[in-house]
């Protein structure tokens, strides 16, 4: 067997020749099968090009054989790493054009079908947020009422229209019930549905002694017909406070700070006088919105026959109360423009919110 | 209540700007709703609160405008002369009713009855008062300018000159100036001569007694007729007028002669005639108004604010009150007769704080810090609004009153009957199913039938993915107490079938007390399907109840899809909430998976297998997966089933080995022999 030398120039070259061939097919692998065609051509472990030359290793001069050894580790490094970034390229995670056809990234994401909760629940959240950063604690009462929390002990007196028969939901049960129990009905102490919160005011005032701070909020129900802003049954909330020498200034002060929380901001409000029952004085509050007045809701000082209706000493305690509609608000919230689509559950209504 | 501007200025004098004027009056009680121009007059609305009557008439505005802005008011003082002849020898008046409390009559002769001067023409125009006749102008004239109704009646319509006043017969047909006939009621007040009703009483005048072309003689009516009365006999005829909204807010006995004093004197003046001696006042006397005393202490207490001594006296005498008398502590006055809403203390504090000014009560008061507390309750909706969100349901809410025929469908808390209301609520149905439904009057004992309608109506306009929740109060009679209890319950209906709203309700369970779970009874509800119901039960208390709605509970509510539907009382969840859950240390070693194959009777239910394995598996069971259930009628027999379930092992001290996770199997699998006759299938 004649053994030929190889020149070590010859063999680094062929090494630079083998490191483009294989950069180049490399970098244009197409598909993983290219690749891998490639990959065997020049990194193959038994017919691979640089096993070949690695194999021609042993014909260089001796003297070389160090040179040559470590151009010939440069160059499989160098291969080594085209192929690793050709690899990364094609497996997506690295820059460069999409080498899956299938793929289609703006297909929908699979969406969980989320509910959403009713948006005069989202306002009586905000309203409850507000009322309970101020100090006050809610309390709830039953929409079914007796004719003396809905209007007696509210100082609202028999004459008033607030009680007129048309304009309340009085209730009755069945005779046959009526029978059962024996009794005749209570005529002078009527049940209806509460046409106001403010029958919780008189329930935790008769069972509390002062300081009282609450709120309440719930349905409330009067025979309207419906049309884009009235419906029968509809949601009010209520604040209460009472001790010794609350006044119309905190009052005044305290819806100041609802105003503000609610629509964020330094709102400038005023109080009016008006009229109910319930308070004396009384007052419309509005607040200054969009370069205009708007009514907030009715509030004042609880009136003393309140007060001496539930045990409390009128000589010894002040306090107010206020209301207001939440409906209303809702909807100036959402910007919706009928009262009956809140009723109506659509579920594409309900989804907007 | 319109005002004219011009018209107020009779009585006081307008230095003000119209914007200058509407704001002081917005902000000491008379709000400001709009102003129309009028020719060269401006028509002023202004919102009367209900204890202000005195301000539906312009006498009472402009005594507002007067104290405001601290100008003198001039009233006019009517002293027509008057002829000899006397009143009470040409008519009479009698009450024979408890409606009416003072009737009294003035009489004009020889009048001339015809249109109205131009100047009573305008201001009944500023009001969109139509112009009648120069006499029944002055009657409206005089009731704009100081809130008392009048009536004139053409005395020789009246037979004899006899007035009256009675109750209505029921079924009396009455023929009023509007042309219109109405039958009234026993409850109704009429005045009448002895042939019968010439007016209803405050409402409306009749047909034959109107002022005509013809009339000479005539009778000026100012009586005071019971508010109630009014209100109601207005209401039922739906005959309202500026007359009826008047009594219905109460007028002053006292103003009576003054009115009728000064309509005649203008009726001398535009129509002529000659005005009789005297006045037939029949009735009762007006009450003198109370004498209430003001500590001035009282209006800090109550306003926040320091007043100046000396303004409070000065701004009650302003408005009318009689000062008694004034210290540096107090002030005591009669209050004015057209002030009936003055009668306490609390009374003068608000006359003196608004006309002082509530702008000057400060919006930065020190008020104390008080803490408040997030209730239970609502802590607990918030959790099941939350999961069931999550889970896709979207909230509900539906009216509390129902039709007779859902309430009669289910009734799952009581078997005492719903709670009816009088009224009825209108249009809270669809229309079309109006008419099927009836009225709705019923106070609902479950929220199931209204979110059967809700499903109903996305139905109708094909909205896919129907799942809706409500929470709210039902209303359940108790025998014996007088309030039906009223506990806040939540309701369900979704598409889905039976398993996906257990597993919503379970889900929701598990967030307000992991450690409980529902237990299922049977369930008797007929709008069920009859295999497809159940009863929920926690620690053996009923808490709720689960189904499919039956194909005829599909029909009956309009339905043509698969219902499931669910109510749950919330109280009962309340009791077991857990609203701080606490920590418990996760096991650190790997847990191993054995799926089973059961073959067990079909009868065996999932629950009483599951709680074998959990028994008989021990502590070593992490959890029980079911998976799902075969029926091979051919391989394992008819009345046989297959129960697939995984069970997963952990030990919270070390890895399990594989014996060890064998022999918790060969335990279950024992277990489950045993107790269901269970055969493990390779």
């Amino acid at each position: 067997m004649s053994v030929t030398t190889m020149p070590l120039d010859q063999f680094v070259n062929d090494l630079k020749q083998m490191l483009t061939e294989a950069s180049t097919a490399f970098d244009g692998a197409q598909t993983t099968d290219d690749l891998d065609a490639a990959r065997i051509e020049f990194l193959g472990a038994k017919k691979g090009r640089l096993k070949a030359i690695q194999k021609s290793l042993g014909s260089i001069d001796k003297a070389d054989k160090p040179a040559a050894g470590k151009e010939l580790n440069a160059t499989k490094n160098a291969i080594n790493a085209a192929f690793e970034s050709a690899k990364e390229r094609l497996a997506g995670g690295a820059s460069g054009p999409s080498n899956d056809p299938n793929f289609d990234p703006t297909l929908p994401g699979q969406r969980p079908l989320i509910g959403n909760l009713h948006p005069i629940t989202q306002t009586i959240n905000e309203l409850k947020d507000i009322m309970g950063r101020l100090g006050f604690t809610h309390a709830e009462g039953p929409e079914i009422e007796d004719d003396y929390h809905n209007f007696k002990a509210l100082n609202i007196p028999t004459s008033h229209p607030a009680r007129d028969p048309l304009d309340n939901f009085y209730l009755h049960t069945a005779q046959a019930q009526a029978d059962s129990i024996g009794k005749e009905l209570h005529n002078d102490n009527p049940l209806l549905l509460r046409s106001q919160t403010s029958t919780v005011q008189i329930r935790v005032m008769e069972t509390t002694k002062p300081p009282v701070r609450i709120f309440s909020l719930g349905r409330v129900y009067r025979p309207d017909t419906p049309d884009w802003s009235h419906y029968p049954m509809f949601h009010q909330m209520e604040g209460l406070m009472v001790d010794e020498n609350v006044t119309l200034a905190d009052l005044k002060t305290v819806l100041k700070l609802f105003a503000q929380s609610y629509l964020g901001g330094d709102v400038p409000i005023r109080i009016r006088p008006s009229f109910f029952p319930f308070t004396e004085p009384s007052v419309e509050a509005d607040y200054f919105w969009d370069g205009k007045w708007v009514e907030f809701g009715g509030a004042g000082i609880v009136d003393p026959n309140v007060l001496s209706a539930v045990g409390y000493d009128p000589e010894a305690v002040t306090g107010f109360a206020f209301g207001l509609g939440v409906e209303r608000l809702c909807m100036i919230r959402h910007q919706i423009t009928d009262i009956r689509y809140l009723f109506t559950n659509d579920v594409r209504f309900l989804r907007q919110f | 209540m319109i005002v004219s501007w011009e018209w107020l200025s009779q009585y006081v004098d307008l230095n003000m700007s119209h914007d200058e004027l509407v704001d002081r009056l917005t902000m000491s009680g008379l709000n400001h709703e709009g102003t129309d121009e009028v020719g060269s007059d401006k028509a002023i609305d202004l919102e009367v609160t209900s204890n202000r009557p005195d301000c539906l008439g312009h006498i009472g505005v402009a005594r507002e405008v007067a104290v405001l802005f601290e100008l003198p008011l001039s009233v006019p003082d009517p002293q027509p002369p008057v002829c000899d002849r006397k009143t009470a020898d040409f008519c009479s008046v009698e009450i024979n009713s408890p409606h009416c409390y003072r009737y009294t009559a003035r009489l004009i002769h020889g009048a001339k009855v015809g249109p109205s001067p131009d100047w009573l023409k305008n201001r009944l125009a500023a009001l969109k008062c139509e112009s009648i006749n120069n006499v029944v102008d002055v009657t409206n004239y005089v009731m704009f300018e100081c809130g008392q109704p009048l009536h004139a009646f053409d005395r020789e319509k009246i037979q004899d000159g006899k007035i009256i006043v009675r109750n209505a017969n029921d079924g009396e047909q009455f023929a009023a100036i509007d042309h219109s006939t109405y039958k009234l009621d026993a409850d109704m007040c009429v005045v009448a001569d002895p042939s019968g009703a010439v007016a209803i009483g405050g409402v409306m005048g009749g047909l034959d007694s109107e002022i005509s072309d013809s009339t000479t003689e005539i009778l000026v009516e100012a009586a005071y007729f019971n508010l109630l009365s009014v209100r109601k006999t207005a209401r039922q005829l739906s005959l309202f007028s500026p007359s009826s909204f008047r009594f219905e807010r109460d007028i002053d006995s006292w103003q009576l002669d003054w009115a009728s004093r000064r309509c005649c004197e203008l009726i001398l003046e535009t129509a002529g005639g000659v005005l009789l001696d005297g006045v037939v006042d029949v009735g009762d006397k007006p009450v003198d108004p109370p004498t209430v005393t003001l500590r001035l202490s009282q209006l800090k207490r109550v306003l926040g604010i320091e007043i100046p001594a000396d303004l409070p006296a000065k701004i009650l005498k302003d408005l009318g009150n009689e000062v008694k008398q004034s210290t540096g502590e107090s002030v005591t006055v009669v209050a004015p007769s057209w002030r009936k809403d003055l009668t306490r203390e609390i009374d003068l504090v608000e006359e003196v704080g608004r006309v002082y000014g509530f702008d000057k009560v400060p919006d930065n008061a020190a008020v104390p810090m008080a803490a408040s507390y997030k209730q239970k309750s609502d802590r607990v909706v918030e959790k099941v609004r939350r999961v069931l969100t999550a889970a896709g349901f979207n909230e509900a809410l539906t009216p509390s009153l129902v039709p007779q025929k859902w309430s009669d469908a289910i009734s799952p808390w009581t078997d005492q009957p719903a709670v009816h209301s009088s009224q009825p609520m209108a249009g809270v149905v669809e229309k079309a199913s109006q008419r099927q439904l009836g009225i709705v009057n019923c106070a609902r004992r479950s929220l199931i039938p209204s979110l059967l309608e809700a499903k109903r109506i996305n139905q109708a306009r094909s909205n896919p993915d129907i799942h809706l929740f409500e929470t709210a109060q039902v209303y359940l009679p108790v025998a014996d107490e007088a309030i039906p209890h009223q506990p806040v319950v939540l309701a369900a209906v979704t598409d889905g079938d039976f398993a996906s709203l257990k597993g919503a309700l379970e889900a929701v369970l598990a967030d307000i007390d992991p450690a409980s779970s529902f237990e299922i009874g049977p369930c008797e509800v007929d709008l069920f399907d009859n295999s497809r119901r159940a009863t929920l039960l926690i620690n053996g208390k009923t808490v709720g109840l689960l189904g499919e709605i039956s194909d005829s509970g599909k029909k009956s509510f309009g339905l043509r899809s698969q219902t499931t539907v669910a109510e749950v009382q919330l109280s009962a969840l309340e009791d077991l909430a857990v609203l701080i859950p606490q920590h418990v240390d996760q096991s650190p070693f790997p847990p191993m998976s054995r799926d089973f194959n059961f073959v067990v009777e079909n009868a065996v239910h999932w629950a009483d297998l599951e709680s074998t394995v959990r028994n008989s598996g021990g502590e070593l069971v992490e959890s029980i997966q079911y998976l799902d259930t075969f029926r091979d009628a051919e391989k394992d027999g008819a009345d046989k089933k297959r129960l697939l379930l995984n069970v997963q092992l952990r030990s919270a001290s070390a890895t399990l080995t594989a014996e060890q996770a064998e022999e918790v199997c060969q335990k279950i699998i024992k277990g489950c022999a045993t107790n269901h006759s269970a055969v493990l299938l390779g």
